[in-house]
């Protein structure tokens, strides 16, 4: 028997194999396909700007999802990405919700930071009252203006009505005339993401439908103004990346309040009640049903149950019922279904047009809203405990932006035939506890 | 390999594996020979390869080794360009064997200390898999007194008693985020005493060539009130459980093993090995407070997975015995169940050895196993962890024994 070549080929393979230690996995070449992503813009409201826990704050811009898309794309060609960031005295900026405790019963208790960067209030005639921050002059790529509807984006003095924009621009309210698509494009970019359109139905849906000044956008014009919108943005060859509006009805700000919970609340002392009163959008009292949203803040209210000058109890009678803005009644509720039906049939069939990425917000929001392990942690729409809403109930944690990043992500790259790498989402926070 | 070698000193009194968490290190001379000795006569290893065997040991003996184990695993998230390892821990699986009686009479009596299942995983503390698991210290070191009796010349049937001293010790992060923005995290750790059985026949035919049959019970590790520590926020710390309690299955295996002897030299063993993984289920983790969580009930079904190993032995000198062998180990772990505590596949092993006499009684041998798990792309479908792992281990080893 050689028995000797046969040990001396095992000793070689084995000791070759001892040289290279570590085991290794096929190289991962990150590629720009055939995108550009040397100036990336990112175009949009308050979930582009970073907003987390009603408010604009620091810690928030940090974790938009904008910035982690740009910080991966510098491995397949992008360029320095820059955000209009609070400065460090000012961090906590517009001021947000925080949560501080839980009650006896298990009910968090949610306090407000402070504002640090409002540097005025004045008072717009015909509009109101406007909160104007720190003014950043910098350069920026993160375009993200909180409350911004697709509606006002060609609006000339919208500068001088919104602080967020103002922020951005050189002159103060109410001297500024520069609409917000205009601000956007002056600067050349290469590529840019665009999601816009949650605010045209959001605010009718957040003020129960009760707000004159915030009903839906008109169809045909935010078909003519979303077509605009990616007309400007493409005019100079760029590719880029829209996202369709979230299923605003599955965010904790209308599934955490739920008619079942205030009723077991009120029989808690009043055992006897069965039904609460709610005023329609139309006008009409009726005792409330499954099919209407009650909104997240009517739990702070304190109104349930009190007492009005004729002593007849708040919500528990006819003629004294829960006002329509804390309610989105069934009929509302299928207007909303309705507008955000349309508004993504019309951001996809322009996108397609366009030949632009998609990402299915609505999809996905809804996915993950009903509950989905991630890496190993379990994400939800429940407000707090599914780490993926802030304290808001509507805009996203830490950890929700990076999910979003990463479609963002997954979408561009199948598009541009790209392969941006994904961000590692388990180094994302949910929401803070005490 | 400094940073290797400096690492020895962090030595762990727990395990690698070598399918899924059992662990094939129970003789030098075996492991030199691809783990294959169930169907041969070897030494006083033979207590945990087949008691049948030991009745037919030529000597009496006393035997202790240990194969420090370093086992380095890779892991890629699905569209990261980022790869993460696991941390350098050497494991350090011991064994040691005695085996007395009159070797000319029939019964023989055997202790045996061994490792048969174990793992010592170690990831970074804010690595992509956190949630699922940062560490995983488990152990269970069995002591088995064993008699064997040899009914004829032919023919010797052996078992014995297990005892099992098992040990666990695993840590994840829970997905709550602290006040300072860390995210809080779990420690399980509890042990368990569990009783089993290790039985085996052991026949030399008239054609020369020896078989082995074997068969090691299931052991059933219950840990009873472990600790569970939750560093949660302090707002909801009162509402987690402290204690816990989990059940592992440490699977039977049925092994049959041949020994051919193309020269008085030369040994040449073949072992299958039958590992009855399809007892574990699940992975439970029962609380004692379930205001806030629910029991941790992880689904693992695996199934049942052979091992095929060859060895060979080849007498050099009266002095040197030469030693190699391959094996190749199937994984119990079905699609999407793979985890990265236990991050298995099916696997290759090559191993090579020496032993040498240094003088009549006294002996030493050296052992060293190589196992390249095959890399496995998967989706874990509990925790939705979706990546690539690929696994490497070296196994030296050394043993020395003294005979009368």
């Amino acid at each position: 028997m050689k028995s000797n070549i046969i040990y001396q080929s095992i000793f070689a393979v084995a000791l070759l194999s001892l040289a290279s230690c570590k085991p290794e996995l096929k190289t991962v070449t990150p590629t720009q396909g055939n995108a550009d992503f040397s100036r990336y813009i990112a175009v949009g409201n308050s979930l582009t700007s970073g907003f987390a826990d009603g408010g604009l704050y620091l810690d928030g811009q940090k974790n938009s999802f904008p910035d982690m898309i740009a910080t991966q794309m510098k491995t397949v060609g992008g360029g320095e990405f820059y955000t209009p960031f609070f400065n460090d005295a000012q961090a906590d900026g517009t001021g947000y919700k925080k949560l501080s405790s839980f009650t006896a019963t298990g009910d968090p208790v949610i306090t407000d930071v402070a504002a640090q960067a409002v540097r005025d209030v004045i008072t717009v005639p015909g509009f109101g009252k406007v909160n104007l921050l720190t003014k950043y002059s910098g350069e920026i790529n993160n375009y993200g203006v909180p409350g911004i509807k697709l509606g006002q984006i060609t609006y000339k003095p919208y500068g001088n009505l919104n602080g967020y924009f103002e922020r951005l621009l050189p002159g103060n309210s109410p001297t500024n005339n520069t609409a917000y698509i205009d601000f956007v494009t002056e600067k050349p970019f290469t590529f840019f993401s665009l999601w816009l359109g949650n605010n045209d139905i959001l605010g009718y849906a957040t003020t129960g439908g009760a707000s004159p000044a915030d009903q839906p956008t008109d169809k045909a014009t935010f078909t003519a103004l979303y077509n605009l919108a990616a007309s400007r943005m493409t005019a100079n060859g760029a590719k880029g990346v829209v996202a369709t509006i979230p299923d605003v009805l599955s965010t904790p700000y209308f599934t955490t309040v739920t008619l079942a919970a205030l009723l077991k609340g009120v029989q808690a002392s009043a055992p006897t009640v069965t039904a609460l009163y709610i005023k329609t959008g139309a006008g009409a009292v009726r005792p409330a049903t499954a099919k209407d949203y009650f909104i997240l803040p009517f739990s702070s209210a304190g109104l349930l149950g009190k007492p009005n000058e004729s002593g007849i109890p708040y919500g528990l009678h006819p003629l004294n019922p829960i006002e329509s803005q804390y309610v989105l009644d069934e009929a509302e509720a299928a207007t909303v279904a309705d507008y955000v039906a349309y508004y993504n049939q019309t951001i996809k069939s322009v996108a397609a047009a366009k030949q632009l990425a998609v990402v299915d917000a609505y999809a996905i929001f809804k996915e993950y809203a009903a509950g989905k392990m991630v890496n190993g942690a379990e994400v939800s729409a429940a407000y707090i405990t599914g780490n993926i809403f802030s304290l808001d109930g509507i805009h996203l944690t830490p950890l929700g932006y990076a999910i979003v990043a990463n479609e963002f992500i997954r979408s561009i790259n199948k598009t541009y035939a790209a392969g941006i790498p994904i961000v590692d989402v388990t180094k994302y926070r949910g929401v803070k506890f005490p | 390999m400094k940073k290797i070698l400096l690492s020895m000193l962090l030595v762990l009194p727990a395990l690698g594996f070598a399918q899924s968490f059992q662990v094939n290190l129970q003789g030098q001379k075996q492991t030199a020979m691809g783990g294959a000795g169930t169907g041969v006569a070897m030494d006083e290893a033979a207590v945990f390869f087949n008691p049948g065997a030991v009745s037919f040991l030529e000597k009496n003996g006393i035997q202790a080794g240990i194969s420090p184990l370093y086992l380095k695993t890779a892991f890629r998230e699905n569209g990261s360009n980022i790869t993460e390892y696991n941390k350098d821990k050497i494991a350090t699986p011991i064994m040691g064997y005695a085996v007395f009686g009159n070797p000319q009479g029939r019964i023989r009596f055997g202790l045996g200390i061994y490792t048969p299942f174990g793992g010592a995983m170690h990831w970074k503390e804010d690595w992509t898999g956190k949630y699922a698991i940062t560490s995983l210290d488990l152990q269970a070191i069995y002591v088995q007194p064993t008699i064997s009796i040899k009914i004829t010349d032919q023919i010797g049937i052996g078992g014995g008693l297990v005892y099992s001293m098992g040990k666990v010790d695993l840590r994840r992060a829970v997905p709550l985020t602290l006040n300072d923005g860390r995210q809080g995290d779990v420690k399980l750790k509890g042990d368990s005493h569990d009783f089993g059985w290790n039985a085996g026949i052991y026949i030399k035919t008239i054609s020369g060539v020896s078989i082995g049959i074997t068969h090691r019970s299931q052991v059933t590790a219950n840990v009873k009130d472990g600790d569970a520590t939750f560093n949660v926020p302090d707002a909801l710390r009162s509402s987690f459980p402290t204690k816990f309690s989990a059940e592992l299955p440490l699977p039977a295996t049925t092994s049959i093993g041949l020994g051919f002897y193309p020269s008085s030299k030369t040994t040449i063993a073949v072992d299958a090995n039958w590992v009855h993984w399809n007892k574990y289920k699940e992975l439970a983790f029962i609380y004692n407070n379930n205001d806030r969580i629910e029991n941790t009930i992880s689904p693992r079904n695996y199934h049942d997975a052979a091992a095929l190993r060859v060895g060979i032995e080849n007498q050099a000198t009266s002095k040197l015995a030469l030693r190699a062998g391959v094996g190749y180990a199937f994984t119990p772990v079905g699609k999407g169940y793979v985890t990265p505590e236990v991050p298995d596949a099916n696997r290759i092993l090559l191993s090579a050895g020496l032993g040498y006499k240094a003088s009549e009684r006294f002996q030493i041998d050296f052992s060293f196993l190589y196992e390249n798990v095959k890399a496995r792309n998967e989706t874990n479908i509990e925790t939705g962890l979706s990546g690539e792992f690929k696994t490497v281990a070296y196994i030296p080893g050394i043993s020395l024994s003294y005979k009368w």
